[in-house]
């Protein structure tokens, strides 16, 4: 009995998990700009694809989630690694607080730093601002999924390899990275959604060439609700919701 | 030059450039003077700290705390069951685990998005119970403190659901099963074994779901209709409209400390370690 | 190349390094100019444009204070103007190089807040007033009918505090933009008492809600009216009686502008009539251009008599503006 309130309770917790983004997706093939169904049409898709902002804010976000996620994927493996041969407290807790710290005020902060550097360097605002703060915040996500793989590896097999002659370079290269490897993709394709998904900090530190995707989303639903975002929302769920099976599957492997 | 030794240096960098160095801006602005179009100016003072003690702004700190905390009870008493399920669900585990993740992966805004799209006066639940007659004005459900807490739920339950049930799947079977022969009832081993032993995995949820919550912005913007104030908008507002920035880092260093603190606590849980 | 060189080079790569034509970098409200009038000067001019939107002047002031956004033209409205230029962001205008100014309808050719236009070119302009549903309440024609019970919870005012500290002021009788405490207090009052009726504080979100009818009454520009009318044609547009404030959004090179000669002739072709008709005439808006007014729209152009009663705002002081920005929190979590 016990048990099928459970199941009970757990089905309903996934339905309102679900639903909203279900009735999204429907409703983005409805033929009426209004929340009542008038027929099956791809009106809404076809309005999406025909606007110029929308694509470029694709494109947008597409290279800076791509160069952003390469970047924190390399320098957050390595940083677990490096905490994983010698603990760095201090570091560590950077890290962690800087997943905790609100969009708001990371964001703020970077302006700061930005516009306060950026006028003895005469640089502008721009795609590097945007890839530079995606970094500062996704590096903490790599380094977590990296180190929770590291901690079930076994310290022997690099030092084995090491007493066979092997640098501790070609060590890591040849042994302790094949074994990371899922995991290192796994954090990959998280840096990457969630460099993708980021509009709060990315709205405070985009110049001119940097408007993304959300940025243009936001802007849109603030002009009205229409249900061309229902179609980019759409896609957006589908997507991103290929992205994370692939990844589950390459961390089960 | 081994690889221990500089592997860490990419992250320093980082760590004090992209996440130190801005923080100490922000904490210097807050010892600031406002300029009068915005930006900052000499000479050095703690107004922008003492202005914090203002009734008005303790109101709206009180006022995020409780908000911040609604939420993360609302998410505890539904994931728990959730996460206790899964972790019980056998081979399907993995299954139940992406579900429960898919909607986390995708865009905040479109998640905030659809809920405007189903709570409006037009939207989904109005119209659906409007049309099957059970009631004659649509209901006011948009804009308010209730849409701001779905809101909040909605978006956080998963970071509550994750380490919960990381704790839980690890937890030994043969405890609940050896009280249960005891002779506990289920609601007993529930209550005196199992959420004791998922203590842990309970206070990284709750952190998880607290701190965003507690700085959350765009969710009282969007669902809340302006209505209401938290100190994500605060900030934002001292940022933008007010051009106080002064006060808007000076609010953002508070918000920062009672997240460090949070932090703090949580890490000294040696098993919560593990869940990170 | 190398890997890291790469890695160096491409953002610049994908992000503009493509073309060698000139740029300029124009930032504007969203849904604020013809796209074909963008490609025409690009073709006329052998250069390119890239254009950015925003939706708030606070929005693009944030990302300009620096000095380094790297935009060339903004779109600022009057009263942001002095500011902005006291704090060093606009380039003075050569009007030598700006033939077309005469095409500027005569109210706008020596504006109140930039009697010179030393620094910005008047673009396109409207109001604020109230927007409601004719055939669901009955006739409004002032602020104070904003309090009324029939619009409870079916009303909403804008998300701005000088909006709507104002049309508490003006429901007083008082002024638009007082910075006298007590009258900031007993509006304050009016707002806290007004908040029970009230379903949000939104901006030009509020469109879609008026057409579907959620929203009976709301606070709201003209232009956006305007925009709103076309999907429902029962919405109506109130010139409050008490008055009403009047906004002009003007098009401004900023300083740190790397091509302010390129950005003048791009001021100069948004004043040729054809261009002011035909952007007014995508933004919904009414134009500043005298010679390129393309309706006689009542919404967006008030025949003289109504005009008479609207003002343009003065910017405010800093002092009044950080109690304004306090009385506004308090009634926002009021």
């Amino acid at each position: 009995m016990k048990g099928r309130g459970l199941g009970v309770w757990a089905a309903l917790t996934l339905v309102f998990l679900h639903a909203p983004l279900l009735v999204l997706v429907l409703f983005s093939f409805n033929s009426s700009r209004f929340t009542v169904w008038e027929g099956f049409s791809f009106t809404w898709y076809q309005a999406a694809l025909a606007d110029p902002q929308l694509a470029e804010g694709l494109l947008n976000s597409i290279v800076i989630a791509a160069f952003a996620s390469v970047i924190a994927t390399v320098i957050g493996t390595l940083a677990a690694y490096g905490m994983w041969k010698r603990p760095a407290t201090w570091l560590a807790g950077t890290l962690y607080l800087s997943l905790l710290t609100p969009e708001i005020v990371t964001g703020v902060s970077l302006l700061a730093l930005f516009q306060w550097t950026f006028r003895y360097l005469n640089l502008h605002l721009g795609l590097y601002t945007v890839i530079a703060a995606h970094v500062a915040f996704s590096v903490a996500y790599v380094m977590i999924v990296v180190s929770a793989r590291l901690r079930q590896y076994d310290r022997s097999l690099e030092e084995a390899a090491m007493d066979l002659g092997a640098t501790e370079w070609s060590a890591f290269r040849r042994v302790t990275l094949p074994y990371l490897a899922p995991a290192v993709a796994a954090a990959a394709l998280l840096a990457l959604v969630v460099s993708f998904d980021d509009y709060v900090i990315t709205s405070l530190v985009a110049g001119v060439d940097s408007e993304t995707l959300p940025m243009v989303v936001y802007a849109m639903a603030r002009r009205g609700v229409s249900p061309i975002l229902n179609a980019v929302s759409a896609f957006v769920v589908v997507v991103f919701g290929a992205l994370i099976v692939a990844s589950q599957r390459l961390q089960e492997s | 030059m081994t690889l221990r030794s500089w592997s860490l240096l990419p992250v320093r960098l980082v760590a004090t450039v992209l996440l130190g160095a801005p923080l100490g801006i922000v904490l210097v602005y807050s010892l600031l003077t406002r300029g009068d179009y915005g930006g900052v100016e000499f000479p050095w003072t703690a107004e922008s700290f003492t202005r914090l003690l203002d009734p008005l702004y303790l109101g709206i700190l009180w006022r995020s705390l409780w908000i911040a905390t609604s939420a993360t009870v609302i998410c505890a008493l539904a994931g728990f069951p959730l996460a206790l399920f899964i972790a019980r669900s056998g081979r399907w585990r993995n299954l139940w685990l992406q579900l429960v993740l898919l909607p986390f992966w995708t865009s905040f805004l479109v998640r905030t998005y659809a809920w405007i799209f189903i709570l409006r006066d037009t939207g989904l639940v109005n119209t659906t119970l409007l049309s099957l007659g059970l009631i004659h004005k649509p209901l006011p459900l948009l804009y308010n403190d209730g849409a701001v807490l779905a809101g909040l739920v909605y978006n956080y339950l998963p970071f509550f659901v994750l380490p919960l049930y990381a704790t839980l799947e690890r937890l030994d079977g043969a405890l609940p099963e050896a009280a249960a022969d005891l002779g506990a009832p289920p609601w007993r081993t529930l209550w005196r074994v199992t959420l004791p032993l998922s203590k842990p995995g309970i206070v990284a949820g709750s952190v998880l779901v607290f701190v965003p919550c507690l700085g959350a912005y765009l969710t009282p913007d969007l669902l809340g209709g302006g209505k209401t104030v938290m100190l994500g908008n605060l900030v934002q507002n001292q940022f933008t409209s007010a051009r106080d920035w002064p006060f808007g880092a000076a609010v953002s260093m508070v918000v920062l400390l009672v997240s460090a603190l949070l932090l703090a606590a949580f890490l000294r849980h040696r098993t919560a370690q593990e869940l990170l | 190349m190398n890997r890291r060189a790469f890695l160096l080079t491409a953002p610049a790569l994908a992000g503009c390094a493509t073309d060698a034509r000139p740029r300029l970098n124009v930032f504007n409200w969203s849904a604020y100019i013809d796209p074909a009038m963008l490609q025409r000067f690009e073709r006329e001019r052998g250069v390119r444009i890239r254009y950015g939107t925003y939706e708030s002047n606070e929005e693009m002031l944030a990302r300009v204070m620096g000095g380094n956004s790297g935009w060339d033209v903004v779109f600022p409205t009057h009263n942001r103007l002095t500011p902005m230029a006291a704090h060093g962001l606009l380039a003075a205008l050569d009007h030598t190089r700006l033939p077309a100014l005469r095409n500027l309808g005569s109210r706008f050719q020596s504006p109140v807040w930039d009697k010179t236009l030393a620094w910005a070119i008047p673009y396109m302009w409207n109001g604020t007033g109230i927007a409601y549903n004719g055939a669901q309440v009955s006739n409004i024609d002032s602020w104070g009918a904003l309090w009324r019970d029939d619009l409870k919870g079916r009303l909403t005012m804008l998300d701005d505090p000088e909006d709507v500290l104002g049309a508490c002021l003006l429901k007083l009788g008082l002024p638009f933009s007082s910075t006298e405490p007590a009258h900031l207090a007993k509006a304050r009052a009016e707002a806290i008492a007004q908040k029970v009726n009230l379903r949000a504080y939104l901006n030009a979100d509020v469109r879609d809600q008026l057409v579907s009818g959620d929203v009976l009454a709301a606070q709201l520009w003209s232009t956006t009216t305007a925009q709103a009318r076309a999907g429902n044609p029962q919405l109506r547009f109130a010139w409050p009686s008490e008055g009403f404030p009047l906004y002009c959004d003007c098009a401004a090179i900023l300083k740190e502008s790397r091509h302010p000669e390129l950005a003048h002739e791009f001021l100069d072709f948004l004043l040729r009539p054809e261009v002011a008709a035909a952007n007014a005439r995508v933004a919904a808006t009414a134009t500043a251009n005298g010679v390129g007014q393309h309706s006689i729209d009542p919404v967006l152009y008030p025949p003289d008599d109504i005009y008479a009663r609207g003002f343009w705002p003065p910017p405010l002081p800093p002092a009044a503006q950080r109690l304004r920005d306090r009385i506004w929190t308090e009634i926002k979590s009021a």
